[in-house]
């Protein structure tokens, strides 16, 4: 079993921040999406890694990945260049692949319980691909898997009306080389894309059982700010939180803070966890961090209550004043504006950047 | 729809036609490798094949 993990994409709804960088690099819980997917494959014995890049970004993610030696993993990069759809991402790994089967993963995804099900389910029977479901509320919503009652998938509705599940597909799929075949026979979308779903639903109609299973923890596509932020919470809720820096005398902490080994909180500081502090940042007295938040390394918090919020690093937060539900980018500074005149907030905001003042 | 893709021959890099098409010769994208990559790397019949198809290719 091989893994080919999609990390290309333009980003478009996580602007600013992807200004800089490609969206699979934004941190959860100080660590970026895409290692939580490399951790999930490895964690379900899978250790050679095809890493599809896109246009973007494609630098920084060979920088951070490496050859996945640092994993303990083999990574092979596959340039799909232009978004041609998941299919065709699929279709350059075919000579990674070769005739292994493979998992399928986009990177920008973040659940709770990894693939190894996903994976044994598909190994325990003799299936064309298995498919990672979800149920959702609102299925008119999403792409919809119908199964019978051993499973298997039956059909694969685009956002219907009349929905026979409420079984979404979410972004995690396995395949047998079988699909390579079915690839080469798609066509296009309306979008001019190569669609994964219709190459699923090729295999069906060849008669290829098509293997389901159902995720019951959580899952995140971690595409928009909002999104980071629920996926950060649901990390830092179920992740163990080391605190290995100092916390002074005179600091007030409770509950699980993650604390790197060269952070500081400073006498007069408050943190309450979950919370996780990277290397090199310290939180000065008056500072005052709530749960949820994620602060990255290289910052400095002087004097401003935070909470429910990523800071992704090398950032001088210095107002005295309350931050939430916010997400800042790389040495983002928000400094006070007292004793300036006239009064009144001062910004520098990129584009595509959302202030609420 | 085929699709076409190159191995680089220094690093294993795998890179699809369309973007050795669209750049005719370039850098190999893997991270320090120096190797040139060219779209007449590729077999004939898969130019071909790319060439007749090329809309398809693009988006
Ligand atoms: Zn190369």
């Amino acid at each position: 079993m091989k893994g080919v993990l999609l990390s290309g994409g333009t980003g478009s709804r996580l602007r600013p921040i992807t200004h800089t960088g490609p969206k699979q690099l934004v941190p959860v819980a100080n660590k970026p999406v895409l290692e939580y997917a490399i951790e999930d494959l490895k964690e379900a014995g899978i250790t050679e890694i095809g890493v599809i890049l896109g246009n973007k970004g494609r630098e920084e993610i060979q920088e951070l990945l490496g050859d996945g030696s640092k994993y303990e993993v083999d990574i092979t990069y596959i340039v799909q260049g232009n978004p041609l759809g998941l299919a065709h991402a699929a279709g350059c790994a075919q000579d990674f692949v070769g005739d292994d089967d493979f998992v399928m993963y986009l990177g920008d995804n973040i659940l709770k319980s990894g693939v190894t099900e996903l994976v044994e389910s598909f190994e325990a029977g003799d299936y064309g691909a298995g498919i990672a479901l979800q149920e959702v509320e609102n299925p008119q919503a999403f792409g919809i898997a119908d199964v019978d009652d051993q499973g298997n998938v039956t059909e694969l509705i685009e956002k219907p009306d009349e929905p026979p599940t409420n079984l979404a597909l979410i972004g995690m799929y396995v395949f047998s080389p079988a699909v390579f075949d079915a690839i080469d026979d798609l066509e296009p979308s309306w979008r001019g894309e190569l669609e994964i779903t219709d190459a699923i639903q090729a295999l069906l109609e060849d008669d290829y059982e098509i293997d389901s299973h159902v995720v019951t923890g959580w899952w995140k596509d971690t595409g928009k700010p909002e999104d980071i932020l629920e996926a950060n919470r649901l990390v830092l809720e179920d992740t163990e939180l080391n605190t290995a820096g100092v916390v002074e005398d005179g600091a007030e902490t409770n509950g699980r803070i993650g604390l790197a080994d060269s952070a500081v909180i400073k006498d007069g500081a408050v943190v309450r966890g979950p919370v996780s502090i990277a290397e090199n940042t310290t939180v000065k007295s008056g500072t005052y961090i709530g749960p949820y938040t994620s602060i990255g390394a290289n910052s400095t918090l002087e004097g401003i209550h935070i909470e429910n919020s990523v800071v992704i690093g090398d950032s001088e937060i210095t107002a005295n004043g309350r931050i939430v539900d916010s997400l800042l980018g790389r040495k983002a500074n928000v400094e006070s504006a007292e004793n300036h005149l006239p009064e009144g907030r001062r910004l520098v905001v990129g584009e595509n950047s959302q202030l609420k003042l | 729809m085929r699709i076409i893709t190159h191995t680089c021959p220094a690093c294993g890099t795998i890179v699809a036609a369309n973007e050795l098409e669209d750049n005719r010769v370039m850098k190999c994208p893997g991270l320090d490798c120096q190797e040139v990559l060219h779209f007449e790397d590729l077999p004939e019949n898969a130019r071909e094949h790319f060439l007749e198809n090329r809309d398809r290719y693009q988006i």
